[in-house]
């Protein structure tokens, strides 16, 4: 086993001709030899962490959100004595709380989570052309509306139904250990269900801790993670009459322009009885409330008559953190900074990651027979970038040309427009895989674009000289 | 948690067409009727957040209760009728523009079309519209045909940077020719003179005023920025 671990360790490091992206060349950078030892040393040692007598690998998991939920409930089916510690069981976050398709198969979602279905969405550019897409959509295909308060819950009771031992409790702070196995020591506040008190201090030991706490997690900050360049969203959500809601039945809008963010989009999401309405920056944070005044302008004759029920703001990060694990202690989800640009979505990948995370842990430790060691994690780490990292950089680019600037968005909603630019968006999406597509459309599609591109600039010049 | 309630005033009589009057705008204030409790949802909402949200909450409060400030002076609690000034040309129907009115000796005017494009986009980059389902936008540039941008656009601009690469080449291949007694025509069989046309050409084509060196640099560390954040967590293993 010990040699099959480091065929695949050495896989990644040279550049495998199958790999068609450049960060896997880059990580292949030839190390001197001295190192190449000290690596093959390490994997050697990993191998022989010491067994745990009389009991398994006992494993935190800070936060209960989706990432912690999936991690648990596979750690806890893996044989391994899970904690899960949330501080607030019934939160109801602020998010679009949109999931793709393959969520729901890869999680065995019940449907009944879902609120809606939308097949359709609108994206409007600037100057208000309307573009409707999802024609390529097959019948048994759509993008989940779900509540978070409802997902969240649904995936901590099934870790507990699977073994995990759910704890309502705010993490406080973490102890490193002084010696390699010795166990980090976790100090909570445990809640028990008690709205408004200070909580009982409570202290656990554990032997590998997952940080799923969210984009301000604070075991990001007790590993010295790093920090990652955040964006604010920010949302309202309306009760619009009836007849209005039906517009909304299963359809999404995304408003794009320098009136509503100069680097992201603006949004109407139908939730279950309501709609949300939003916006979110990176780079203008101060003007959000300006943006969301001209979000809600653009959406105006469709949302008008609404009463606001509810206004949320939250920081969502835009790359991961530069340290993403640190000796037995792993980020996954928001906390690790998987929200993909473009789209800004995270709960699929934060539950994926956790699952990820989780599963490495439960292969390293043998099923919580043997302690678990950086190496083992760190091939979590791996899987992940080699999994999404197309996924992620596509839509990076995605963004850096078409959130670039006015004349970059009309061209954005006009491709938006030719179906085959449907059918890719909507596999990539819904199924997380990169679609490798037609070369033929691809070439018919760059050429497209470059001509919407410099239409769209070519008039963007002209209305600068009025 | 507080909630609140704004309700909306519906959509009003618009403004007659837009080429008769100059660019009057009347605020639109949604706000009027809300009480004074928005700023206790603040409060709430920072309890949602993790607590290090915190600066960024206190920032859109502070902003917010000006903003309250000043509209309770302005309103009294009777909603007052908005005015909203849309978007409106004789040449603009359903949506989009309509051909037959841009007919100039019997073909197309295109030039008018752009022109009439350009100054839509321009009036709504500043005066922001409301989408609606009933007057949908389905204008698509791609109707005006590739030679009618060619000749707006390209062609002056090519005969600029054709001029100047023109220039720049003539005095490049006297210079040589004064200093290495080598002609044109032999300067062209040569690989350091190849090289440096291709510079030359690149040069003109990308470089059209000083900032564009800044831009063409940013634009470089752009395309490799996400990698190297992503690749932050590997840098930290090669140390061990």
């Amino acid at each position: 086993m010990a040699s099959v671990t480091l065929k695949s360790f050495i896989g990644l490091r040279q550049s495998s001709p199958e790999n068609h992206h450049p960060s896997i060349t880059i990580l292949s950078k030839p190390l001197p030899s001295n190192q190449i030892h000290y690596r093959r040393l390490n994997v050697i040692a990993g191998k022989s962490s010491p067994k745990i007598t009389g009991r398994n690998l006992r494993v935190a998991v800070v936060g209960g959100g989706p990432a912690g939920g999936a991690a648990a409930e596979t750690l806890a089916k893996g044989g391994i004595e899970t904690i899960l510690i949330e501080r607030k069981m019934d939160n109801a976050k602020p998010c679009g709380g949109a999931i793709p398709l393959c969520m729901v198969g890869e999680f065995d979602l019940p449907l009944d989570i879902i609120d809606r279905r939308v097949t359709k969405m609108k994206m409007i550019s600037p100057s208000n052309v309307a573009v409707d897409i999802g024609r390529t959509l097959k019948p048994h295909e759509y993008i989940g509306m779900v509540r978070r308060e409802v997902l969240d819950a649904y995936l901590r009771d099934r870790a507990a139904a699977a073994g995990a031992t759910v704890i309502n409790g705010l993490f406080v702070k973490m102890d490193k250990p002084s010696d390699k196995y010795a166990p980090y020591v976790i100090h909570y506040n445990a809640y028990d269900g008690k709205v408004g008190s200070a909580g009982k201090k409570v202290t656990v030991e554990v032997d590998a801790v997952i940080g799923a706490d969210g984009a301000n997690s604070r075991v990001a900050k007790s590993i010295d993670a790093g920090d990652y360049e955040y964006a604010i969203a920010f949302q309202e959500r309306i009760k619009i009459p009836d007849d209005k809601m039906e517009y909304y039945e299963n359809l999404a809008e995304m408003y794009v322009g320098d009136d509503v963010s100069p680097d992201f989009y603006g949004w109407v999401f139908p939730k279950c009885d309501h709609v949300a309405v939003g916006t979110g920056t990176v780079t203008h944070k101060p003007d959000i409330k300006k943006f969301q005044l001209a979000t809600r302008l653009r959406a105006r004759d469709k949302i008008v008559g609404g009463k606001i029920i509810r206004v949320e703001a939250h920081p969502i990060p835009e790359h991961p953190r530069p340290r993403r694990l640190s000796d037995q202690v792993a980020l996954v989800g928001d906390a690790a900074g998987y929200v993909t640009k473009c789209s800004g979505e995270g709960i699929y990948f934060a539950a994926k990651s956790g699952r990820m995370c989780a599963e490495a842990i439960v292969e390293g430790s043998e099923n919580g027979r043997r302690m678990v060691e950086e190496s083992d994690l760190r091939s979590y780490l791996e899987k992940w970038d080699k999994t999404y990292w197309p996924t992620y950089k596509v839509l990076d680019i995605l963004q850096k040309v078409f959130y670039r600037s006015n004349p970059a968005r009309e061209a954005f909603v006009e491709m938006c427009a030719d179906e085959y630019v449907q059918k890719m968006t909507f596999d990539s999406y819904l199924y997380k895989k990169v679609a490798p597509g037609n070369p033929l459309e691809d070439l018919k599609l760059a050429v497209n674009t470059i001509g919407s591109l410099v239409r769209a600039n070519a008039l963007r010049n002209e209305m600068a000289k009025i | 948690m507080t909630s609140t309630m704004a309700s909306f005033s519906s959509t009003t009589p618009h403004l007659p067409s837009f080429s008769s009057s100059p660019k009057t705008r009347f605020p639109i204030n949604p706000f009027l009727s809300l009480t004074p409790q928005r700023h206790l949802l603040f409060a709430s909402v920072r309890a949602t957040e993790n607590g290090s949200g915190a600066a960024i909450v206190v920032e859109e409060k502070k902003e917010f209760e000006t903003k309250a400030a000043e509209e309770d002076s302005l309103g009294n609690g009777a909603p007052v009728a908005e005015v909203v000034v849309k978007f409106e040309d004789p040449k603009w129907v359903s949506g989009t523009w309509d051909l037959k009115q841009f007919q100039k000796d019997g073909a197309t005017d295109w030039d008018a079309v752009i022109d009439a494009e350009v100054k839509r986009r321009k009036w709504l980059e500043d005066n922001p519209e409301s989408s609606n389902n009933d007057f949908p936008v389905v204008f698509d540039t791609s109707i005006i045909p590739w030679w009618a941008w060619m000749k707006r656009f390209h062609l002056p601009e090519a005969e600029l940077l054709n001029g100047r690469a023109a220039m720049v080449g003539f005095f490049m291949a006297y210079f040589v020719d004064s200093l290495t007694g080598v002609g044109l025509v032999d300067q062209m069989g040569n690989f350091f003179c190849k090289t440096l046309l291709f510079v030359a050409v690149a040069g003109v084509l990308l470089i059209r005023k000083n900032e564009d060196i800044d831009t063409l640099k940013k634009l470089i560390d752009e395309t490799t920025f996400y990698d190297k954040q992503w690749q932050a967590t590997w840098q930290d293993e090669k140390k061990e």
